[in-house]
């Protein structure tokens, strides 16, 4: 049972997915509306409390156990809670019952968001130019022919990429462009087809118990 | 020549240092290029153009996270001032949570250059009339799918809490059928979602705005025809941005146009140093084969 009835859910709820791009009868059509409005969004609420309180208990674990970087769990349920209570309590742009102005300054949830979330979240990612630059250097060595290939199509895509090789007359951009629409979409589409066959062809297996591996072990 | 092998050994500080040098310094003494615009570009931009205003909807999907702000935020806010500026019916929505706020600048800001600019109500742009925030429904199937039923079934209610069916434009607009285009910005394969679930069992029309290194990955969905068109990294944005000043006459802040100058002088900071790599490699391989 412990094994069937997990399995009869798979095969149900995946071929429920499937058959309403295929089956236009209406009363296909209203039952996969009602799964999609009304019980995928019951479901979803309770992945999000899930993963609330699955965070919390990591966390609280963490500062119990006093693991690496366990005074960064603090400042977690710091902004957990004080996000919580502005975002309930002021709404959107401070027009809730909790004030969110004290004289000039505006503490809002989109006030924080675009001042505190935003850069801070571009910082991190901008970081990236650096390594990628530092990786470049390193790894980007003319051994063989496709290297030296490799090389110059990531060169000239590069500088397509920019307005200095159009500013220089010399046509990158429309190079650029070919690289990508040509030799690129061949090679993508093949890996693409590959994927999609193999992507289908592991769904079927798991929709008809064949492959049963993501119900863990045997006990 | 072992002096040459020197370029083999370059600190990664250095690096670092030259790169954050040439980032910033082209911030603050921009170059000024014009951008030539490439085909994906003005393919959307006509895909825009063509909607029918006051008829059928462009629907923006803010599917991005402050990480890619500065790259895929200036794609959102040329698009709504092409389409306010044509007068369409915006819709805008977002999958993932951390797009409701970025989404709402984007608004703010538009909104903001195009009411300072109004002289009356008509010419204003109003919200329920012009443009309906959505806001956020979780998980990412819900409104891809739903959306082609009823949007207000996915949501009664919109970002700011008013009853969807109660905004002026919602009783004109209800499902895919009258959206004439669903553009997805986003750093991830949210496009491609609205492709394989959207598209193929409703036939929306769908567009991307997507990051530089993503860009080899979408190719493919554009020459199939899949996406009526591309915005590719900062350079799509500069060149949309181009399009809406140059037709539009709109002259507001070029966000992506600024960021354009930074990313020519990094290009060639990587490129300077990856050649300086292979002189030292070849320099080392030559004294010893």
């Amino acid at each position: 049972m412990k094994r069937t009835f997990p399995l009869g859910i798979v095969l149900v709820t995946g071929l429920l997915g499937v058959v309403p791009f295929f089956v236009p009868h209406p009363i296909v059509q209203q039952a996969d509306d009602i799964i999609r409005n009304k019980l995928l969004r019951i479901i979803s609420m309770f992945a999000l409390i899930l993963g609330l309180g699955s965070l919390i208990r990591h966390n609280i674990e963490k500062i119990r156990r006093k693991n690496e970087h366990w005074p960064y769990s603090y400042i977690l349920f710091g902004s957990l809670v004080i996000t919580a209570i502005i975002g309930v309590g002021g709404g959107i742009d401070g027009a809730g019952r909790l004030p969110t102005v004290v004289g000039g300054f505006r503490f809002d949830i989109q006030t924080l968001y675009a001042n505190i979330v935003v850069p801070l979240g571009g910082t991190m990612f901008a970081l990236l130019a650096f390594f990628m630059s530092s990786a470049a250097y390193r790894a980007f060595r003319v051994h063989t022919l496709t290297a030296a290939l490799l090389l110059i199509s990531a060169f000239v895509v590069m500088l397509g990429m920019v307005p200095l090789g159009d500013f220089l007359g010399l046509r990158f951009s429309e190079i650029g462009q070919w690289i990508l629409t040509v030799p690129n979409t061949a090679s993508k589409r093949g890996i693409m087809i590959g994927v999609a066959l193999g992507v289908i062809a592991t769904s079927l297996k798991i929709i008809l118990g064949v492959e049963r591996k993501w119900l863990g072990g045997e006990r | 020549m072992k002096w040459l092998e020197v370029f083999l050994t370059i600190d990664r500080r250095i690096i670092f240092a030259v790169v954050g040098f040439v980032l910033v310094l082209p911030i603050i003494f921009p170059f000024g290029f014009r951008t030539p615009v490439t085909p994906p570009t003005q393919k959307l931009y006509d895909a825009v153009e063509a909607i029918p205003a006051r008829d059928k909807a462009l629907t923006i999907s803010v599917d991005y996270a402050p990480q890619t702000e500065p790259e895929l935020h200036p794609m959102t806010i040329a698009l709504l001032r092409h389409a306010f500026s044509r007068r369409k019916y915006v819709l805008i929505l977002a999958l993932y949570v951390q797009g409701l706020g970025l989404a709402e600048d984007a608004l703010r800001t538009v909104v903001g250059e195009f009411n300072e600019r109004a002289t009356s109500p008509a010419d204003s742009i109003l919200y329920g009339r012009d443009y309906v925030f959505l806001g956020w429904q979780p998980p990412p199937v819900i409104p891809i799918l739903g959306m082609g039923t009823s949007i207000r079934g996915v949501f009664p209610r919109d970002y700011y809490g008013n009853e969807t069916d109660t905004l002026a434009m919602m009783k004109e607009i209800d499902s895919y059928s009258d959206m004439d285009l669903l553009v997805s910005i986003s750093g991830g394969t949210p496009p491609v979602w609205y492709v394989a679930y959207a598209q193929s069992r409703f036939g929306i029309k769908v567009g991307a705005g997507i990051t530089a290194v993503s860009v080899a990955d979408f190719f493919p969905y554009l020459e199939t025809g899949q996406f009526s068109g591309m915005l590719a990294g900062i350079k799509g944005a500069a060149e949309y941005e181009e399009l809406v000043a140059r037709n539009l006459g709109l002259e507001d802040r070029r966000k992506a146009m600024e960021g354009m100058s930074s990313q020519a002088a990094a290009h060639i900071a990587i490129m300077a140093f990856v050649i300086l790599g292979n002189i030292g490699y070849f320099a080392k391989r030559k004294r010893r084969p």
